[in-house]
């Protein structure tokens, strides 16, 4: 019997140190092909300007400027100044950053253009920095710097003379959307 | 031929690598925002007080801050024995036996903004009650402290208004500075 327990203790011994020994000996490798495409672009946004009217949705692609109630000789609202009045017609502004952000591009500046979206209400024009706006879009910089808040005026021109009579409605919301583009150089 | 094929291929990859790049690459890369603006205008006027084109003369002392809505007129020093003011530019009269007048016209200047108003009121107003026996008038019209009296009812836009500002002293009051507001109010008729 012990000679036989023996046998089967040594066998066992040497099926486990076969099998141990088969098995650590295994090994495996593999490899994954990675791809990425690393696209470039570049996103518009709009910030307030310090000392300005606070944009609704700062910090966003579409924002939001209210100017209050405006007027020749009344008090404004707070950010809006009026660098001009008369003899025919009266300016109101404020000032808005534009942020546009880059990523992947070679690009060292960017040109900004800007249109409105509709065509301007009686007796009101508008303007960025010095570009009196149209429907069609027009060159308002040429040299805009990436990542950082580049700051423009808007101002609005608006006629003093009455309504019916070449001046604007006097006493309604009057609403005009201004379409930036940015396009890298 | 298989010279021509090979070089059609390459041109193709270069082709389709130019397109490639100029996908992901920095050209045309652009990006739109919108900006919504609202206000709403309101009709305005406003008031100014210029110098007549006369100042300097009798009847028409300067104003400080000629041109704007808040000006400062000095009418110097007057008696009522000797008759006189000290500024040559001060009106001086005696206008009754016990009483003096100094006086220096300035014009008013009302225009207006977004509104059809064809005209507009003007009225003025003391900031404090006189001492007895003074009486601070606006062309011949007594003002008072306690409501605007009317002097014109109306008046044309963008026009200077002469106005000249008086000042009536009995000869019972004492030596004294005599210091007053006088405001005016222009109304959009």
């Amino acid at each position: 019997m012990l000679n036989r327990d023996s046998a089967i203790r040594i066998f066992t011994a040497v099926a486990m140190a076969l099998w141990g020994g088969t098995l650590f000996a295994q090994t495996a490798t593999g490899t994954v092909n990675t791809t990425l495409v690393n696209k470039s672009g570049i996103s518009l946004i709009f910030n307030t300007a310090g000392g300005s009217v606070n944009l609704g949705n700062s910090g966003t692609s579409s924002a939001s400027a209210n100017f209050g109630i405006i007027s020749a000789f009344g008090t404004l609202s707070a950010g809006v100044t009026r660098p001009s009045v008369g003899p025919t017609t009266f300016t109101v502004q404020t000032s808005f950053n534009v942020d546009v952000i880059e990523g992947g591009l070679t690009s060292a500046n960017y040109t900004l253009t800007a249109n409105l979206a509709a065509a301007a209400p009686t007796g009101i024009s508008y303007k960025v920095d010095a570009v009196s706006l149209t429907t069609t879009a027009q060159t308002i910089q040429t040299n805009g710097t990436y990542n950082s808040n580049v700051p423009h005026n808007l101002g609005l021109v608006v006629s003093m003379s009455a309504p019916g009579a070449g001046g604007p409605a006097v006493g309604f919301p009057i609403t005009a959307t201004i379409n930036f583009t940015a396009t890298a150089n | 031929m298989r010279a021509n094929r090979g070089g059609t291929g390459k041109l193709k990859i270069v082709v389709a690598l130019c397109c490639v790049l100029y996908a992901i690459g920095t050209q045309c890369q652009t990006s739109t925002g919108q900006l919504t603006i609202s206000m709403s205008v309101q009709s305005s006027i406003n008031l100014v007080f210029q110098n007549n084109p006369s100042v300097g003369t009798n009847g028409f002392c300067p104003l400080i801050n000629s041109g704007t809505n808040s000006v400062s007129l000095d009418l110097g020093t007057a008696s009522f024995t000797p008759a006189s003011d000290s500024l040559a530019c001060v009106a001086y009269s005696h206008i009754s036996a016990n009483t003096y007048q100094v006086s220096s016209a300035f014009d008013v200047v009302v225009t207006k903004a977004n509104t059809s108003s064809p005209n507009y009121q003007l009225a003025a107003e003391i900031s404090t009650a006189p001492p007895a026996n003074v009486v601070w008038l606006v062309n011949n019209i007594i003002l008072t402290n306690s409501a605007f009296t009317q002097l014109d009812a109306s008046d044309n836009y963008s026009q200077a208004i002469t106005k000249t500002l008086q000042v009536q002293i009995g000869n019972a009051v004492p030596a004294q500075s005599l210091l007053e507001t006088v405001t005016f109010l222009a109304t959009a008729n």
